[in-house]
């Protein structure tokens, strides 16, 4: 089961690396932005369709 | 070979400032004005590409369930469902932006707070135009959410403890709009306390923790008297306070985490990697800590009024942006040149964009009537300091033109006049106007200063920091001054007020007495017994409305606590008392007067044809109104053409106008709020005039139903003001300004062309100065030419940001509805000289 931790979009917090943030590059009709969003590091990521093996 | 380019000169000639403006504004501004996501809705339906957010009330009513067998009291588990979406929401930062924080989980979202009405939740689960696709599943959600707050809203908790009669009046939605929701209306703020630079959160948070020690201590101490007792539930408040304050800092800090992986991990061009890098310091630092540069107290600002609108929907934003961000701007751009002002417009016309973007899941009723915008977020600029010096600073300018440089609709702002100001501010004012933003309306600031003094009673100095609370109320910034509060359901339908003098009180449109019983107006022989009906209507009317607001106000400190605000409130944080608590402010409560003028013209009216020319009887009339003036078009006519009209100069009709303004003055000293404060009357309309055309029934001075109503305010009806610009500033100056109300709306059409150049500007300068002298308080300019407009008309998409003044506010003109448009058409255009 992969989990957010391998994903190269997880960065996880200094002072508590079980959990970290899931950044995403977007770009909607009108902006282009990076969004972000808390997630656990072991938090399972099979389903994720934004899931990049680190 | 393509046509030459058109110099920015060239499109100023052509009057094209949007043109113009692309080609004038840096390279950030004009993708970040583009990159914008237009949150009004048009014709009361949000615009494509725009969806309800539906992240926001998941968090809600997921920490709400898990919080469900907390012994916590309410004001804390409240306090802790606001930090757990501060802490787990959606962030993002948009490509070229200095300035960070939205309410929704990504751009094009509308926020939804399912926590304040269910009859709100329903309208969501019924808006097909707004759920987000995948539609199933979507509705599964907002199903759940809305099961889960009915009953736990806040208008479902409070309205058990209201008055059924009032409630189902007021519901009704013909004399008033709005709920009595502390968390529903909008509410001023604490500036004084919160924007000087002399504190922030940490600060505060500091000064909690130890008014908690010293309530914690006493609390213990032997007896169990009331003030013992009332120790418990302050402490709750600054623990809820203080929960709010923690998770505020730590959202920022979100933000400063996710600029810094940007820059480290995927940002090549090395500018922007220092602007990234720039952002991390700033929400590392605000609003932690006071801010110390132009970018930190902007941010700041921005920080606070999300927060606050994380905790309630605000359908305005009072501030007064020049003022408190001032010093900064004169630090770095003046004294240090730290910034230049180029680097300052930057960033100040993106704060202007980021104000643009908050957007707040709004009942339909309330989107019909702010065609075209979010809410009225009308900033005020200019003015004097508390000391009665000018205040007009670097930063005053700078908003100025960096709003010609974006050329947004909202917020728009309002400029307080007074004779100190300089001809260099002066120019920059013009310029806005005469580009046709729509905005600055101006405000007479000697006035309205006298005028707050003696309606609320405010200290001068503190009545020299007012700010507009929405399109025209001003209320100062100060700990005792300022207004926590502001429910819209104290707006009146005044056209109602001579509609019910006919129907004994019946309203024929909701099919029910809302209205004093008053004698059958067919009887009344004398023009004095239709005046007296009037009065006794207007009194009922009025009552109807300010019951449920004070009862709502009262209700508030416990039923629906505001901690953020209280927060940043000196009173609470030195009281532990909510926000709302009646006995910590000093009261600045009015009563909007929408579709006022209409009173005065169908009074005048009946006096002149019924009682003095006796051409008609009062039985004719009622039968006449009663019939939408079907089969009497002769007659209607004849009241539309030859009954005297507002704002000719005409004393018959004025007089009128004085006599209703003088009974509802000395009505406004009887009606109090809850702080023991007057309730003053303030005649203005947003696109009320529209909302409610199909709401009120035909009027004596010749209106059927259906049609649109006056402009508004003490604007004369559209095209009757027949003598010119100075009859009408004359009408307008017969009001005392002071004492007959808190403010009076006047809405101006001016030639575009007749203000081109220098000519133009000394001709409005005479204009304004004649307004001064006559001591009106308000005047505000649509000068935008009627080629313009219907071009606008015929073709929607090349006149996209054609923007034009409604009421008190601004909007895009493609973005109100055919009849608002149609009725801005209709206005006169005055020529002056």
């Amino acid at each position: 089961m992969p989990t957010c931790e391998e994903c190269k979009n997880f960065f996880s917090w200094e002072d508590d690396p079980r959990k970290g943030d899931c950044v995403e590059r977007a770009v909607d009709p009108r902006q282009a932005y990076y969004k972000a969003k808390p997630v656990n590091a072991d938090q399972d990521s099979a389903d994720c369709s934004s899931f990049q093996k680190k | 070979m393509g046509e030459p380019a058109i110099t920015i000169q060239e499109h100023e000639k052509r009057q094209e400032w949007w043109w113009a403006a692309e080609k004038k504004r840096s390279d950030r501004l004009d993708y970040l004005r583009k990159a914008m996501w237009k949150k009004g809705a048009i014709g009361g339906l949000y615009p494509p590409g725009l969806y309800v957010d539906l992240e926001r009330p998941v968090l809600q009513t997921e920490k709400a369930r898990e919080l469900e067998s907390s012994p916590d009291p309410y004001v804390i588990k409240f306090a802790k469902i606001l930090a757990h979406v501060l802490d787990t929401k959606t962030i993002f930062i948009t490509d070229h932006s200095q300035l960070v924080g939205y309410l929704g989980s990504l751009p094009n979202t509308i926020t939804w707070d399912p926590t304040l009405a269910a009859i709100l939740n329903h309208e969501v689960m019924n808006d097909p135009s707004a759920i987000p696709e995948p539609e199933e599943e979507s509705l599964k959600i907002i199903t759940d959410v809305t099961d889960y707050w009915a009953g736990k809203s806040d208008l479902d908790k409070i309205l058990p403890y209201m008055d059924l009669d009032d409630s189902m009046k007021v519901l009704s939605g013909a004399i008033g709009w709005g709920v009595p929701l502390s968390r529903g209306g909008y509410s001023g703020k604490d500036y004084e306390y919160i924007m000087t630079g002399a504190r922030a959160f940490e600060d505060i948070i500091e000064e909690l923790d130890r008014r908690i020690d010293e309530a914690d201590e006493k609390a213990h101490e032997p007896g169990a008297t009331k003030e013992i007792s009332d120790l418990y539930d302050k402490m709750n408040m600054w623990e809820a306070m203080k929960i709010t304050l923690e998770a505020s800092i730590r959202y920022a800090k979100r933000y400063a985490r996710l600029a810094r992986i940007i820059a480290e991990n995927y940002e090549t061009d090395d500018k922007r990697k220092e602007e990234l890098l720039q952002i991390a310091e700033v929400c590392e630092r605000v609003p932690a800590k006071p801010p110390r540069t132009l970018q930190e107290s902007l941010q700041y600002d921005l920080f606070i009024q999300l927060f606050s609108r994380n905790e309630a929907i605000e359908g305005a934003w009072p501030a007064r942006p020049d003022y408190y961000h001032g010093s900064y701007y004169e630090k770095q751009v003046n004294v240090d040149k730290t910034l230049t002002k180029e680097e300052a417009l930057d960033l100040i016309g993106e704060f202007l964009i980021r104000a643009a973007e908050v957007s707040q899941y709004k009942p339909k009723w309330t989107r019909e009537g702010l065609q075209g915008i979010e809410g009225t977020w009308v900033w005020t600029l200019g003015g004097v300091k508390k000391d009665g010096s000018d205040a007009c600073n670097g930063m005053t300018i700078a908003f100025l033109q960096a709003s010609r440089l974006v050329r947004i609709a909202n917020p728009t702002f309002a400029f307080r006049w007074h004779p100190r100001v300089s001809d260099e501010v002066m120019r920059e004012v013009f310029e806005c106007i005469r580009q046709g933003l729509g905005y600055p309306s101006m405000r007479n600031d000697p006035v309205l200063i006298a005028n707050a003094m003696n309606w609320h009673g405010h200290p001068i100095e503190e009545a020299r920091t007012w700010a507009h609370q929405a399109c025209m109320s001003p209320a100062p910034c100060t700990k005792h001054g300022f207004q926590p509060m502001r429910m819209a359901n104290a707006t009146v339908n005044c056209a109602k007020i001579i509609e019910y003098v006919f129907t004994s009180g019946f309203d024929n449109v909701v099919n029910m007495q809302i209205g004093a019983e008053t004698p059958d107006a067919a009887t009344f022989t004398e023009y004095d017994q239709v005046f007296d009906a009037w009065v006794t209507q207007m009194k009922t009317v009025f009552s109807i409305l300010v019951r449920p607001v004070n009862r709502a106000r009262i209700l508030a400190p416990k039923m629906t606590p505001r901690p953020f605000l209280s927060a940043v409130s000196e009173r609470s944080v030195e009281s532990g008392l909510d926000v709302c608590e009646p006995s910590i402010s000093r009261g600045n409560a009015w009563i909007t007067a929408f579709t006022w003028v209409e009173n005065a013209d169908s009074l005048a009216a009946i006096k002149k044809l019924v009682f003095d020319e006796k051409k008609y009887t009062m039985a004719e009339i009622k039968e006449a109104l009663a019939s939408d003036w079907e089969g009497y078009e002769e007659m209607r006519l004849d009241f539309v053409k030859n009954a005297p009209k507002w704002g000719n100069d005409d004393d018959y009709v004025d007089d009128v106008m004085l006599d209703c303004l003088h009974e509802a003055a000395a009505f406004s000293r009887e009606l109090k709020c809850p702080s023991g404060n007057n309730w003053p009357i303030l005649p203005e309309n947003v696109s009320g005039n529209i909302h409610y055309a199909n709401i009120v029934g035909a009027l004596p001075n010749g209106r059927r139903l259906g049609d649109a109503l006056y402009d508004g305010g003490i604007s004369p009806g559209p095209g009757l003001d027949k003598k010119g610009p100075t009859a009408v500033l004359k009408s307008c100056s017969k009001i005392d300004h002071i004492s007959d109300g808190r403010a009076f709306l006047l809405n101006q059409r001016l030639s575009p062309t007749q203000l081109a150049g220098e000519k133009g500007y000394q001709l409005w300068k005479t204009y304004m100065k004649t307004w001064a002298d006559l001591g009106l308080d308000h005047v505000q300019f649509n000068c935008v030419s009627d080629e313009t407009l219907k071009n606008a008309q015929r073709d929607p998409e090349k006149y996209q940001e054609v923007i034009v003044r409604v009421a008190g506010y601004s909007a895009h003109f493609v973005d109100i509805s055919r009849k608002t448009q149609d009725n801005i058409i209709q206005r006169t255009v005055q020529g002056l000289g």
